[in-house]
C-alpha cells in the first residue's frame, strides 16, 4: 500500500560493486587476450612462412628493436620532435577556427558569403599542399605546420560554425527578453551550446593533427618519427620501420584517450556524454 | 609463446632500468663542428644542402667529418631530402642553398625556366664493368636481356626521370618495343620484398638491393646507364641563378670545396664506406659491398647533354634544355 508521500519514480539501485567489478575485469582481460591474440597472430605469420620473415619481422623481433629504440636518447627527441610540431599545429588551427569559426557562424550574412569557398576549400586534401608549404618555408618545420594546420582547421571550424549556430530559438528569444547583452549572450548561450561541438572538433583535430605531422615528417623531411621512418627504410631496417609505426600508433591512442577524457571532464553536464570502449 | 613474451618484456624493463640509455643523435664529430663557439676558427658560413639518404651521399658526409668544408670556411648542414622533387621548390624558396640531386630534375626544372643551375657534378656511373644500379629480375622470370622487358611491368623509383629512360632507349637498342613497357613507381628498398611478391617483373635498383636480388639467384638483366650513356652522371649539384647572382662569393667557395671533397672522397673509399655505414645505419660488411660511383666535380663526360637528347627522343620534354644557362661548370 503506497503513502502520499513517497517518490512517483523509484531510481534503479546500481548493480552491487562485485558485479560491476567483475564486468570491468572481464572487459580488461578480454581487451588483453585480443591483445595476446593479435601478437600470436603476428608472431606466428613470419614463423610458419606464410610471410617472409625479412620483410616481415616477427612480433618478438619487432618487439626487441623497440626496447632498442626506448634505450636511445635520439629516439625520445625525436618523439619530442614530432608532439612538438603536433602541438604547435593543433593550438595555431584551434585559436584560429575558434575565433573564425564564431565570427563566421554568429553572423549570418558571412556564413552565407563564406560558404562555398568553405566548402571547396575543406576537400583539399592537406598533403597536397606539400610541393606548396615546401615553396613557402622551405624543408623545414614550417612547411609541415601548413599541412598540419591546414589539415586541423577544418576539422574544429566546421563543428565551431555549426555549434555557434545551433542555439536553441527559445532560449535564444528568453535571453532577449530579459535584456542580456550581447556579450552575455556569447557566454551564458552560444559557449555552452557551441562546447560539445567544440570537444568534437578538437578530438578530431587531434588525431588528424598527429597523422599530418608524422605524413610531413615523411615526405618534407623536417625531424621526427616520420623521417625516422623513411630511414629505416631506406637503410631496408624493417624491425625498426615496425618498431616506429608501433610508436606512432600508441601515440595516436594515447592522444585519443587523453582528449576523451578533456571532452567528459569539460561536458560532464551535458546529455551526450556517455562511456566509449576504447581498447 | 606468452611466456617468452613476458620474459622478453620484463628484459626490456630491466634493460632499461640497469643499462645506461644510449645515444645514437650524439654527433661523433662534433669536435670539428662546434669549437666554432671560441670565435678562434674564424667566422664559419652556414649551408644548407639538400642530399637523399642514400649510398652515394657517404662522400659528402664523410668530407664534413674530414673537416674538408670548414677549411673553405663553411659549415655544411646536410638536409635529408625526401626525394629529388623537393629539393627544386626548397632551392627556390631559399631555404636551402644547394642540393645534390639527379640531372633530370634541372633538365625538367629549364623546360619552366625556373632559374635552377647545375654547378658541378657529384658522380658519375661506371662505364664498363659492374654498373652502380642495374635492372633485375627473379632467376624463374625468363628475362635475360633487355629485348625480354617488352610488354612487362618494371618497377622505377621515380617515373620520368633517367631511370625509364634510359631502359627504353635499352630494350629499343636491343630490338625489342619500348611503347610496350609498363612502368611503374617503387622505392628501392621495397624493390626486393616486391618482386618476390609479384608486384612487378623487373626492376630498376641500387646496391645493397641489387646485389641482394642477384645474390638471390636472379639476373642482372641490362645496366641501363652503361648500356646507353655510359658514365652517366647520377648525381650533380644544384644551385640557383638568384644565389649565383646575389652571393657569388658563397658559390665559389662552396664549388672549391666540393671540388675538394669530391676529389679526397675518390681517393679514400674506405672513409666513405665508414660514413655510409654510420649515416644509413646499416651493417658494415653490407657498406662494403656497394658499388660506388665516379665521384668527380668536373662535368665534362657527364653526359648530360646525351641525357637531354635522348629525354627529346622519347618525348619526355618538349626540347633540350639551354645549356648554357643550365650547365656552368664552377
Amino acid at each position: 500500500m503506497a503513502t502520499v508521500d513517497a517518490p512517483l519514480i523509484v531510481a534503479a539501485p546500481p548493480p552491487p560493486r562485485s558485479v560491476r567489478r567483475s564486468r570491468t575485469l572481464r572487459k580488461f582481460a578480454l581487451g588483453v587476450a585480443g591483445i595476446l591474440g593479435f601478437l600470436l597472430t603476428w608472431q606466428l605469420l613470419p614463423t610458419l612462412g606464410i610471410v617472409d620473415p625479412r620483410y616481415f619481422p616477427a612480433a618478438t623481433t619487432t618487439l626487441a628493436e623497440l626496447g632498442q629504440q626506448m634505450r636511445d636518447l635520439e629516439f625520445w627527441r625525436n618523439v619530442g620532435r614530432t608532439m612538438t610540431a603536433w602541438g604547435i599545429g593543433l593550438v595555431i588551427a584551434t585559436v584560429l577556427a575558434v575565433v573564425l569559426g564564431t565570427v563566421i557562424g554568429l553572423v549570418p550574412f558571412l556564413r552565407r558569403a563564406t560558404h562555398t569557398t568553405v566548402e571547396f576549400l575543406r576537400p583539399i586534401p592537406s598533403v597536397a599542399l606539400i610541393p606548396l608549404a615546401i615553396l613557402l618555408f622551405g624543408l623545414r618545420i614550417e612547411s609541415a605546420l601548413v599541412i598540419i594546420v591546414y589539415a586541423s582547421f577544418w576539422q574544429v571550424f566546421i563543428q565551431v560554425l555549426y555549434g555557434v549556430a545551433d542555439v536553441d530559438t527559445v532560449a535564444r528569444d528568453t535571453a532577449r527578453s530579459f535584456g542580456l547583452s550581447r556579450g552575455s549572450r556569447i557566454v551564458n548561450l552560444v559557449f555552452p551550446t557551441a562546447l560539445p561541438y567544440l570537444m568534437t572538433g578538437l578530438r578530431l583535430a587531434a588525431a588528424v593533427a598527429l597523422i599530418l605531422a608524422i605524413t610531413a615528417e615523411m615526405f618534407i623531411g623536417n625531424p621526427g618519427l616520420g623521417r625516422e621512418i623513411v630511414f629505416a627504410q631506406s637503410a631496408g631496417d624493417w624491425p625498426a620501420v615496425y618498431a616506429l609505426v608501433i610508436v606512432t600508433g600508441v601515440l595516436g591512442l594515447i592522444i585519443n584517450l587523453v582528449f576523451r577524457a578533456i571532452e567528459r571532464r569539460s561536458l560532464a553536464w551535458h546529455q551526450s556524454v556517455r562511456g566509449e570502449e576504447v581498447l | 609463446m606468452k611466456k617468452s613474451l613476458v620474459t622478453l618484456g620484463v628484459l626490456a624493463v630491466a634493460a632499461l632500468a640497469l643499462s645506461g640509455c644510449t645515444d645514437s643523435g650524439a654527433d661523433p664529430a662534433s669536435t670539428a663542428t662546434s669549437t666554432g663557439d671560441a670565435g678562434d676558427a674564424g667566422e664559419l658560413t652556414k649551408v644548407r644542402v639538400a642530399a637523399l639518404p642514400i649510398a652515394e651521399t657517404g662522400a659528402l658526409w664523410a668530407a664534413i667529418d674530414e673537416g674538408i668544408f670548414e677549411e673553405h670556411g663553411l659549415e655544411i648542414e646536410v638536409v635529408p631530402s625526401q626525394g629529388g622533387a623537393n629539393a627544386i621548390p626548397a632551392l627556390l624558396s631559399g631555404d636551402i642553398q644547394f642540393a645534390i640531386g639527379q640531372p633530370f630534375g634541372p633538365i625538367r626544372a629549364d623546360q619552366q625556366d625556373l632559374g635552377v643551375v647545375i654547378v658541378g657534378n657529384y658522380a658519375n656511373s661506371l662505364p664498363d664493368e659492374t654498373d652502380v644500379n642495374a635492372v633485375v629480375a627473379l632467376g624463374d622470370s625468363g628475362i635475360m636481356r633487355p629485348a625480354d622487358l617488352a610488354g612487362k611491368k618494371v618497377s622505377v623509383n621515380t617515373i620520368g626521370a633517367a631511370g625509364d629512360l634510359t631502359i627504353r632507349k635499352a630494350v629499343q637498342d636491343d630490338g625489342g618495343d619500348p611503347s610496350t613497357i609498363e612502368f611503374v613507381e617503387v622505392a628501392f628498398p621495397d624493390v626486393p620484398a616486391q618482386l618476390e611478391a609479384g608486384t612487378m617483373d623487373a626492376a630498376w635498383a641500387p646496391d645493397p638491393f641489387r646485389a641482394m636480388i642477384v645474390g638471390d639467384g636472379g639476373v642482372s638483366v641490362v645496366q641501363p646507364y652503361q648500356a646507353t650513356i655510359p658514365g652517366l652522371s647520377v648525381l650533380t649539384n644544384i644551385t640557383t641563378q638568384t644565389l649565383m647572382d646575389e652571393d657569388p662569393d658563397l658559390v665559389t667557395a662552396y664549388s672549391e670545396a666540393m671540388a675538394e671533397a669530391l676529389d679526397w672522397a675518390a681517393g679514400n673509399e674506405d672513409a666513405v664506406r665508414a660514413a655510409i655505414a654510420t649515416n644509413l645505419d646499416i651493417p658494415e660488411e653490407a657498406a662494403a659491398g656497394i658499388t660506388l660511383p665516379t665521384f668527380t666535380w668536373d662535368l665534362a663526360g657527364a653526359g648530360i647533354e646525351d641525357l637531354g637528347a635522348l629525354a627529346v627522343e622519347f618525348a619526355y620534354i618538349e626540347a633540350e634544355p639551354d645549356y648554357d644557362r643550365l650547365l656552368q661548370q664552377q
